[in-house]
């Protein structure tokens, strides 16, 4: 059921850029391949943030910023209840948010 | 290029206002028309900076219609949501119509209504500055980019929470001397940080940052007035020049951003203004920053070049950065207790700094007759940032 979120690798110069962008921000190319983002990674930073957008039934949502083993830094929920920076994780794909009824997957990162 | 001169400045109380959006434009540009000897001139264009009429106030065109009410027809009018750096964008905008000649009397004004919407809304309609795909559908608002940032930036430059509540103490003692600040009341390191009810009063909103490192959501408007440097000694007793803008861009998900714990928009858009102003940072007297959390005033305050890095909780240990120190920062209360009518707030700084230039602060002032001012008005998360100097004088 669950997709993937891609990275896009420029098919000119091989950078890997995430989000993606119209050209390569390195060699000005606009082919890309999509590169799923998986694996583990160095949580870099996190938040627990309270002040929360419309649509959340919940109290908090915990946030960070990942630097992938495989090149790219990612933004993703925690599914870490203690999150330490430094600590290894690994990425998943799950539901982040519905928005306008409709499902939206993302990245989801626990304890490598 | 002309010369461009401040030649009147105006704006309401910052909180929570019974006018509307409009009206509460109206009395900004009226204070600023009014400060200016005009007599029967013309006003040549109008530009507004505003971020969320649309959204929150059911109202387009807004430059249009603050045309009709202020009856300054056939004046050319443009609306400019550039997030929360729309109200120096407004002026950038301004300066470049006079400097170019094609107008000579511009009014810049900056408005926002925020209370139309609860606090859920207003979250949400400021967190369509973040990348839609990368960060907005994990729920990433503004203060969990802020967290973000705070954490990796403490974690690296030796910043405590002491330091983030020392911007908070100072920045709602000057507010506490401000009368149009949305925020008038003093806090203390014990009510905030360090007695037994603190994190009662100071709860987490985005963790390591807290209540009273998040500014207010705030109504209010602020006006400038522009004209021609050669006609400024005929419309005002105190010019203000405005001597540098520098502006620059940056990634718009903070992960993507070669170090996410730099703010190089706000290096570069610094450097800019200087290099235009021809001064160094060392020339600013006076400087009103974008305190929208705690943790940015101390970034800002060491990529715009005051402190080296890593030096800013060391000067605010010392005070250097109180309305009496070294280089006061904030001294109307910042974001952080004027409050933060979003797209105005950029205008807002300018007003503020023309009122520390001409010596009209009042309970606020900057002593030492302050002759250069220093405005960071701070875009999305740092990825739009605008660098204004201003000068006494023409
Ligand atoms: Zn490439």
């Amino acid at each position: 059921m669950a997709g993937t979120v891609d990275a896009a690798r420029c098919r000119s110069c091989g950078r890997l850029s995430y989000p993606t962008h119209f050209y390569c921000p390195a060699c000005h190319c606009r082919d890309f391949d999509p590169v799923p983002i998986e694996g583990e990674g160095t949580l870099l930073t996190w938040t627990r943030v309270y002040a929360l957008p419309l649509d959340y039934a919940q109290l908090y949502l915990t946030l960070g910023i990942v630097e992938l083993d495989m090149g790219v830094r990612a933004m993703g929920r925690l599914d870490i209840d203690e999150p330490v920076t430094g600590a290894r994780v690994r990425a998943t794909v799950g539901v982040v948010r519905e928005i306008g009824g409709r499902e939206v997957e993302g990245l989801v990162f626990g304890t490598a | 290029m002309r010369d461009v001169a401040i030649v009147g400045a105006g704006s309401t109380q910052f909180g929570r206002s019974q006018w509307s959006l409009l009206k509460l434009m109206c009395e900004a540009s009226n204070e600023a028309l009014g400060d200016a000897s005009l007599g029967d001139r013309r006003i040549d264009a109008v530009y507004v900076a505003n971020m969320g009429s649309v959204r929150n106030n059911r109202q387009a065109g807004l430059a249009s219609a603050l045309v009709d009410r202020l009856n300054v027809f056939p004046a050319a009018a443009e609306t400019i949501e550039n997030g929360p750096a729309s109200g120096a964008s407004a002026v950038k905008h301004g300066v470049q119509a006079v400097a170019s000649g094609m107008c000579d009397l511009v009014l810049v004004c900056g408005g926002e209504r925020m209370q139309e919407v609860n606090a859920f809304e207003s979250t949400e309609f400021v967190s369509y500055l973040s990348h839609r795909y990368a960060e907005y559908v994990y729920g990433v608002t503004l203060p969990a980019l802020a967290g973000l940032f705070a954490r990796l930036y403490m974690e690296r430059h030796g910043i405590r929470p002491e330091h983030l509540a020392m911007v908070a103490i100072k920045n709602h003692a000057n507010g506490a001397r401000n009368p149009r600040a949305h925020l008038q009341t003093p806090v203390t390191m014990e009510g905030i940080l360090t007695g037994p009810d603190a994190f009662m009063n100071n709860p987490f909103i985005a963790d390591p940052l807290r209540f009273f490192d998040c500014c207010p959501v705030s109504d209010g408007a602020s006006a400038v007035l522009l004209a021609p440097a050669e006609m400024a000694g005929e419309l005002a007793r105190t010019p203000v020049r405005v001597a540098g803008i520098g502006q620059a861009t940056d990634c718009q998900a903070v992960h993507e951003r070669p170090d996410p714990a730099e703010l190089p928009a706000v290096r570069l858009a610094a450097q800019r203004a200087f290099a235009m102003a021809g001064i160094e940072p060392s020339g600013v007297d006076v400087a009103e920053l974008h305190d929208a959390f705690t943790i940015l005033e101390i970034a800002e305050s060491e990529e715009a070049g005051f402190f080296g890095r890593g030096e800013a909780a060391g000067a605010l240990e010392r005070g250097e950065t109180r309305i009496d120190g070294r280089l006061p920062i904030n001294p109307s209360g910042g974001l952080k207790a004027r409050g933060h009518p979003v797209g105005n707030t950029g205008v807002s700084q300018i007003v503020e700094l023309v009122r520390q230039l001409r010596g009209e602060a009042g309970n606020y002032q900057v002593p030492g007759d302050p002759r250069h001012g220093f405005a960071l008005n701070f875009g999305g998360f740092g990825n739009n940032v605008l660098a204004t100097v201003l000068e006494r004088g023409v």
